[in-house]
């Protein structure tokens, strides 16, 4: 039962990519019942963010709400906000990420460990975004799309953009219900979806 | 026009009445590969062997393979004559041979023999005919085994004959199909197995990447477009592939060949190999996948090379392996198997060839898959058969003793041939393919010379 609703979700989000930016007139702002979150993310780390104002069924993008999985500010400012629903059985995830790096351009590194052998860990680092397919242009943003990214954003496709100095990422899973098509399809809408909150003080 | 799902299963459930099923995509989506014309009226005497041409693809020699190829595997239906089988396979098969020269321009037919023909059709000719593997001190063929990566429930098979058909062309596929397993009322086919291969040189989107495309198998948009496989890399450059020979019993001196009937035969080991393109794309970016495929010593040549140089020159002994693991705490697939798939000293061979150190012994002829496992089976429930497309490899390798197969395949679980093994989880990423990679099916068979190809030791029982 639970895997229908997902479906049937999915052919929502599906129907809803097509349509809900493009069909605005006025400019988009971040939904009322989500500014209030995002507003005070960007106060927190002092910086504009982006908003979503369209997400993949069944998730929404309420800072608080029932979808967030992943709320954390670093003390470099560098922020994660993730969204998550998690299926029942096999009927999948919708996981989003939305990442922001403050006064930062570069793409972060990320650790790794290899356990070589019973008795020796080798650490070492790595891109935390990678394997560059191409760029994605909307809503005044150029995105590069990254496919083999890491940590909270393995298996995940990732766009990441530059903004006045900082680096900014959305990603969402490559997993049931979505195909790898309709996740990059679900990022494009994203990207098309955002608007900048800007902090209040 | 676009190739699209729906029009790729349309043509699959039209194609499938004719017995091809999406593999009829193959003659649609690929052109046929330049070659030299085949020379008819030679026939060497191995089986395995088959002519194929060569282009250089970023500045190595890379063999072109049959854009089809195709395994049909069977028990024996009537043991009741032997003898008269024997006559009435060998008659069809040398009618394939006037019919269609052995090159993939016309038709590759290699007739391979499993264990449990040999022990219950001609046990006593076997027993007395049996090539032993003289470094092993074992038969030379084993029966099959699962590995430390193998899943618990790979199935170890037990058919009693495999017949390998490859060409361009898949008509002649159908036609040798037909005339073998069809017209000859002789075998109870237990599973037919299809793929490709190649059709990606000189920068144009290659056969894999169209026909997984079509399919839309997960993965499959992540495919590099010249890819000659689904993992992305060039995997018959010419360097990497045994020449000649090289892979016969009698070649290296491996094989004891007793009263020598099975000289010119080889080894077979064939195995349905499940590969998640997702998590290989999704997980491991290219450098890492270089590193995986190859060795973590290995940088590519260019980013995004798929032609990653593999001579004499470039490969891994046991040493090295070892100070890999040591340093980066990975061994890569290739860099690991090449202490026991490569020459480690210079070898004559009886003709007077000389094999130089560092030449690859096992001559692969593996070809990708949207079988799963198969494209048929006798018994779906036990083979898991999905008519679902799923990405695969059937692998195909020609060795010449089951033994030599089996060190190739512990190494690249970290067995290394001095016995040392380099600790790493099954299923670790740091263990080259192995995280992507899932057995299906195995089994071992005997390749005989052409001579013997027809029920072999039928006519001494």
């Amino acid at each position: 039962m639970r895997a229908t609703i997902v479906a049937v979700l999915a052919a929502l989000a599906l129907t809803a990519a097509a349509t809900a930016p493009a069909a605005r007139h006025a400019p988009p702002t971040c939904p009322k019942a989500w500014a209030k979150g995002w507003t005070a993310l960007a106060n927190r780390v002092g910086a504009p963010v982006y908003c979503p104002t369209w997400m993949p069924n069944p998730l929404d993008a309420r800072i608080g709400g029932q979808w967030q999985d992943i709320y954390s500010i670093s003390k470099d400012r560098s922020y994660l906000v993730s969204f998550l629903y998690h299926g029942e059985g096999a009927s999948g995830d919708v996981h989003v990420n939305f990442r922001g790096y403050p006064g930062r351009t570069k793409i972060p590194r990320c650790k790794t460990v290899v356990l070589a052998g019973a008795n020796k860990t080798i650490r070492g680092t790595t891109p935390c975004f990678a394997d560059p397919h191409g760029t994605t242009k909307a809503n005044g943003i150029k995105a590069t799309v990254y496919t083999v990214n890491q940590d909270a954003d393995q298996w995940h496709v990732l766009l990441a953009w530059r903004h006045k100095g900082s680096l900014y990422t959305v990603s969402e899973h490559v997993i049931r219900p979505y195909t790898f098509k309709q996740v990059v399809r679900n990022l494009d809408v994203l990207l098309r979806s955002l608007v900048l909150v800007q902090p209040k003080r | 026009m676009a190739l699209t799902r729906r029009r790729l299963l349309g043509s699959a459930l039209a194609a499938a009445a004719g017995g091809a099923g999406i593999y009829e995509l193959v003659d649609q989506l690929a052109g046929t590969p330049a070659r030299t014309a085949a020379a008819r009226a030679h026939r060497r005497p191995e089986q395995h062997l088959l002519d194929l041409g060569t282009v250089v693809d970023e500045g190595v020699d890379v063999v072109v393979p049959p854009l089809h190829s195709e395994l049909v595997t069977a028990t024996i239906a009537d043991a009741g004559d032997l003898r008269a089988a024997q006559h009435d396979l060998e008659r069809t098969l040398a009618r394939l041979d006037a019919e269609y020269p052995a090159a993939a321009a016309g038709l590759g037919v290699t007739v391979a023999w499993g264990l449990p023909y040999f022990e219950q059709r001609v046990a006593a000719a076997w027993a007395a005919h049996a090539p032993q593997d003289r470094r092993a001190q074992k038969p030379a063929l084993l029966p099959p085994r699962r590995f430390p990566s193998d899943p618990h429930d790979t199935i170890l098979e037990r058919n009693e004959v495999a017949v390998l058909l490859r060409s361009d062309a898949r008509d002649h596929v159908d036609a040798a199909r037909q005339a073998i397993f069809a017209d000859l009322k002789l075998f109870r086919t237990t599973s037919i197995r299809r793929g490709f291969a190649g059709g990606g040189f000189a920068g144009r989107r290659s056969l894999p990447k169209k026909m997984a495309v079509a399919a839309g198998v997960p993965g499959a948009d992540l495919i590099p477009e010249t890819s000659e496989l689904f993992l992305g890399f060039t995997s018959t450059q010419k360097a990497g592939l045994g020449p000649g020979k090289i892979a016969n019993h009698e070649t290296l001196g491996l094989v004891d060949l007793r009263g020598g009937y099975f000289a010119h035969g080889t080894h077979m080991h064939l195995s349905h190999i499940a590969e998640d393109l997702e998590a290989w794309y999704l997980n491991f970016d290219f450098d890492e996948r270089v590193l995986t495929a190859f060795s973590p010593s290995l940088r590519a040549p260019r980013p995004d090379a798929q032609t990653i140089p593999q001579g004499p020159r470039d490969v891994s002994d046991a040493a090295r392996v070892r100070a890999d693991f040591r340093r980066s705490g990975r061994f890569g697939h290739s860099g690991s198997i090449q202490p026991t798939s490569r020459l480690q000293s210079d070898v004559v061979g009886p003709d007077g060839t000389h094999y130089p150190k560092g030449t690859a012994i096992p001559q692969r002829a593996d070809f990708n898959t949207l079988d799963n496992p198969f494209a048929w089976t006798a018994d779906p429930d036990r083979d898991g058969f999905s008519s679902e497309p799923a990405a695969g490899v059937h692998f195909v390798v020609f060795n010449p003793s089951s033994d030599d197969f089996e060190r190739n395949r512990l190494a690249m679980d970290g067995v290394l041939p001095d016995g040392m093994t380099l600790a790493v989880a099954p299923q670790s990423r740091a263990q080259g393919f192995n995280s992507v990679l899932t057995t299906t099916h195995r089994q071992n068979f005997l390749v005989p010379p052409r001579a013997h190809r027809s029920f072999p030791l039928a006519e001494l029982s």
